[in-house]
């Protein structure tokens, strides 16, 4: 079981910012990878697919926490 | 683009006119809509996050989306949410260090305050665009989050938490909404100055090609160049958010930077020169020089008028390689053709002219090369090319103007700290905070005391918008959707006011100002005194940095410009002496970097600022010829001591120009071009080497005896002649 805050400086913290930091990481990972092989050519909005992308990694990482 | 790809044959003829129509309301007016448009989208979801996670204060998250948003591109948003997130954190980590120390103590809180905004205001003057932004951020944002601690410490921690939560999600909403609705992209405004930058260049080239009766001043073009180059890197710095555009691309981009610098100072010296040759009666020689000229700037004519485009410039640079090919052959011909009967004098001007032509082309071939490649994308570029010239625009700065800064921030703190304390007047903080982030804000703007009068006015606005919000309609509000329509005018009103260049910052404060007292947090807080106060303390706010611009002025005193002067000037020096031969690039970038941090480009119209950017002319011109000497001298099998004292002799003259300097540089040159002609010297060296000396020696012996230059106006050669 995962906590749901992490003690952090005796603040707590939600784990879902970590997770959503985790998640920011993990887009920049895969954009790098898809600007570098060019595969934004056979999207049709990048900006919209990114923002897609990113909310289901961030979503994953919320379903694993809780 | 389907405007571009729709203009085919075929068309009904009746559409034409539509099209045009058409197309011209998509270039402006559907522009501002849009952007006025996304402004408001971007606030009102963030209201509606804000009040979703029960904030304290929603309109920090709106005014942080008005912030960011002001430029439309989504690279600038992207760089300055960046940098803005950094800048807050920075500021909360040593606000809650500031509060932990000295809680107690207003007077020890507000001391450490003062150094730490002076700290950051000087930081915000060495560093460029967005990163300035971040330093003051961090700056300022000790007030907001400090201040009230002073007065609350227990509070601190809740107020740093809620700001930092608030700003994130404004930054989040902004970016979002200027990424995904009608997002414009930042590399298309690239691509467009950079055609624009070609077509003007081509202009120019052409102009000086054919010239009229009158003398052409290339002066406000070649600032204005100057001041391009700083916009393009900023924008290709924002670029780098934007990232689906390759790193080959924007490297490329830094690499043609770099070669117009070179070209257009090169350009700039070719021009100077057939001036010379024209007011000092060397007619034939300067009709030789353009004649021999005249086919490169013919290139640049496509189809009867100046190439713009990738598609012209690709025909343009076949020309200019065909006009490379062709011309020694050209040279020795216009040589040939020289009337017999000129003086030594006249033929080194002429050589002179001629390797200076050879250098241009040579320079303008990769230029456009370069512009071609990014246009097209194709041409893979080469990996040692790329590492040969990578353009890092150097941070050069003027270390008294930056603590100057840092002191007027800290006195502005000081001022209206002292009014709060004395008074104990409760919208004092609100007065401190404003005056910080104005006094601040704008260290950087050409023309602070003009921005801060704008501001003052788009505050005043607010007031007045603030009083019809906040009495008339906000009581009203009972939910999100009738809170987003109590405040949407406001919005729309002032996002489509920011949006006229002219008074922008007259939009944005109306609209930073207006956030900063709407009368909601989690309920209805407005309260007619706090309204009034607060209205005051805005007003005080800005007119005490208003005149701590005018008191500390960095940017349009006389003052400055000397300083900038003599700086620039200090350049060419060290060119001379600097053991180290400086790179042609690091000469030319600390020389526009000067000259762009005190704003002289924006104010040509004004004599000072006339004569700071001829100074930077001047100093290109001389700088490039030394550097030129420089590197032939290094190529010598020995040294020559008459060549290092024309090196000091100029080092000496720009370093503090007079009549009897420029007359001991005058003689040194003279003297090492006649040394130059002694046969033992030739046995020593190859025939090129002396060859480009002679030029180089000849070029500067030129700019040194011009005496309409700037620099025979503080040097003036009369002075010394006996009557």
């Amino acid at each position: 079981m995962i906590p749901r805050e992490i003690d952090l400086f005796e603040a707590l913290v939600p784990t879902l910012l970590f997770a959503f930091v985790l998640a920011a990481l993990l887009l920049l990972l895969l954009d790098w990878v898809l600007v570098r092989y060019r595969l934004y050519r056979y999207l049709w909005y990048p900006a919209l697919f990114r923002l897609a992308l990113f909310i289901v990694l961030f979503s994953l990482c919320g379903l694993w926490i809780y | 683009m389907p405007p571009a790809a729709f203009s085919g044959v075929g068309n009904p003829r009746f559409l034409v006119p539509l099209r045009a129509a058409w197309r011209d309301w998509l270039a402006q007016d559907a522009a501002v809509l849009s952007y006025v448009f996304k402004v408001w989208l971007a606030a009102v979801l963030a209201l509606w996050i804000s009040l979703r996670f029960d904030l304290a204060q929603p309109r920090t998250a709106m005014m942080t989306v008005v912030i960011v948003m002001q430029s439309a591109r989504s690279g600038m948003v992207f760089a300055k949410s960046f940098y803005r997130f950094v800048g807050t954190v920075v500021g909360i980590l040593v606000s809650l260090l500031l509060v932990a120390l000295f809680a107690q103590e207003r007077f020890l809180f507000l001391l450490a305050m003062a150094l730490w905004i002076g700290f950051c205001t000087a930081g915000s003057m060495v560093f460029r665009n967005h990163q300035s932004y971040g330093f003051v951020l961090a700056g300022y944002t000790l007030c907001i989050v400090g201040l009230p601690a002073t007065v609350s410490p227990e509070l601190t921690f809740t107020i740093a938490m809620t700001r930092i939560s608030e700003i994130l999600i404004g930054l989040s909403c902004a970016t979002l909404v200027s990424d995904l609705v009608f997002s414009q992209r930042l590399w298309v405004v690239i691509q467009e100055a950079v055609r624009r930058r070609f077509k003007d260049f081509s202009d120019l080239l052409r102009l000086v090609a054919h010239p009229a009766a009158a003398p052409v001043d290339l002066l406000p073009a070649l600032v204005r160049f100057a001041s391009d180059i700083f916009t393009l890197e900023s924008f290709r710095s924002a670029a780098v958010m934007e990232n689906d555009r390759s790193r080959t691309q924007r490297l490329r981009l830094s690499l043609l930077n770099g070669e117009f610098m070179t070209v257009s100072t090169t350009f700039h010296a070719l021009h100077a020169l057939m001036q010379r040759q024209r007011r000092g009666g060397h007619e034939r020689v300067k009709d030789a020089l353009l004649d021999l000229y005249q086919p490169l700037g013919d290139v640049f004519t496509v189809q009867g008028r100046s190439a713009a485009n990738e598609t012209e410039a690709q025909i343009v640079a076949q020309g200019v390689r065909r006009y490379r090919e062709d011309f020694q052959p050209l040279a020795a011909r216009a040589g040939a053709d020289l009337p017999g009967q000129l003086t030594r004098e006249e033929l080194l001007d002429f050589e002179t002219g001629v390797d200076l032509i050879e250098r241009f082309a040579e320079e303008l071939q990769a230029y456009t090369n370069t512009y071609v490649a990014i246009g097209s994308g194709h041409h893979p570029l080469q990996e040692d090319l790329a590492l040969d010239t990578p353009l890092e625009l150097s941070l050069r700065f003027d270390r008294l103007a930056v603590v100057l800064a840092g002191l007027r921030g800290a006195l502005t703190l000081t001022v209206l700290a002292t009014l709060w304390i004395l008074t104990d007047w409760p919208s004092g903080i609100e007065a401190i905070v404003l005056g910080v982030v104005t006094s601040t804000l704008f260290a950087t703007a050409p023309a602070p005391t003009q921005v801060i009068k704008q501001f003052v006015a788009g505050a005043l606005l607010a007031s007045v918008m603030l009083y019809a919000v906040n009495f008339l309609w906000l009581d009203q509000a009972q939910n999100w959707v009738t809170l987003a329509l109590v405040l949407s005018p406001v919005i729309l009103f002032a996002a489509w006011l920011s949006t006229f260049a002219r008074i922008a910052v007259f939009g944005g404060s109306a609209l930073i100002v207006f956030f900063s007292h709407v009368g909601f947090g989690t309920g209805y807080t407005a309260d007619p005194e706090t309204y009034l106060n607060e209205s005051l303390a805005d007003v005080l706010a800005i007119l005490t940095s208003g005149v701590m611009y005018g008191l500390i002025d960095l940017s349009n005193s006389g003052w400055m410009r000397r300083r900038t002067a003599t700086a620039l000037r200090a350049l060419v020096a060290d060119a001379c002496r600097n053991p180290v031969v400086p790179r042609r690039a690091q000469l030319e970038n600390a020389a526009r970097d000067l000259v762009q941090r005190l704003g002289s480009a924006q104010r040509l119209a004004d004599a000072g600022d006339r004569e700071v950017a001829q100074w930077l002319l001047s100093t290109l011109e001389t700088g490039h010829a030394v550097l030129a000497l420089r590197q032939q001298m290094a190529l010598l099998t020995r040294e020559e001591p008459w060549l290092q004292l024309c090196l000091l002799r100029l080092a000496d003259l720009y370093e503090a120009p007079g009549g009897t300097r420029r007359a001991a540089t005058l003689k040194a040159l003279e003297e090492a071009t006649e040394r130059l002609e002694q046969p033992q010297l030739r046995a020593q060296h190859t025939l090129t080497q002396v060859r480009a000396l002679r030029t180089s020696l000849h070029f500067l012996r030129g700019v040194v005896l011009d005496e309409v230059s700037v620099l025979a106006s503080v040097a003036p050669l009369e002075a010394l002649q006996p009557a």
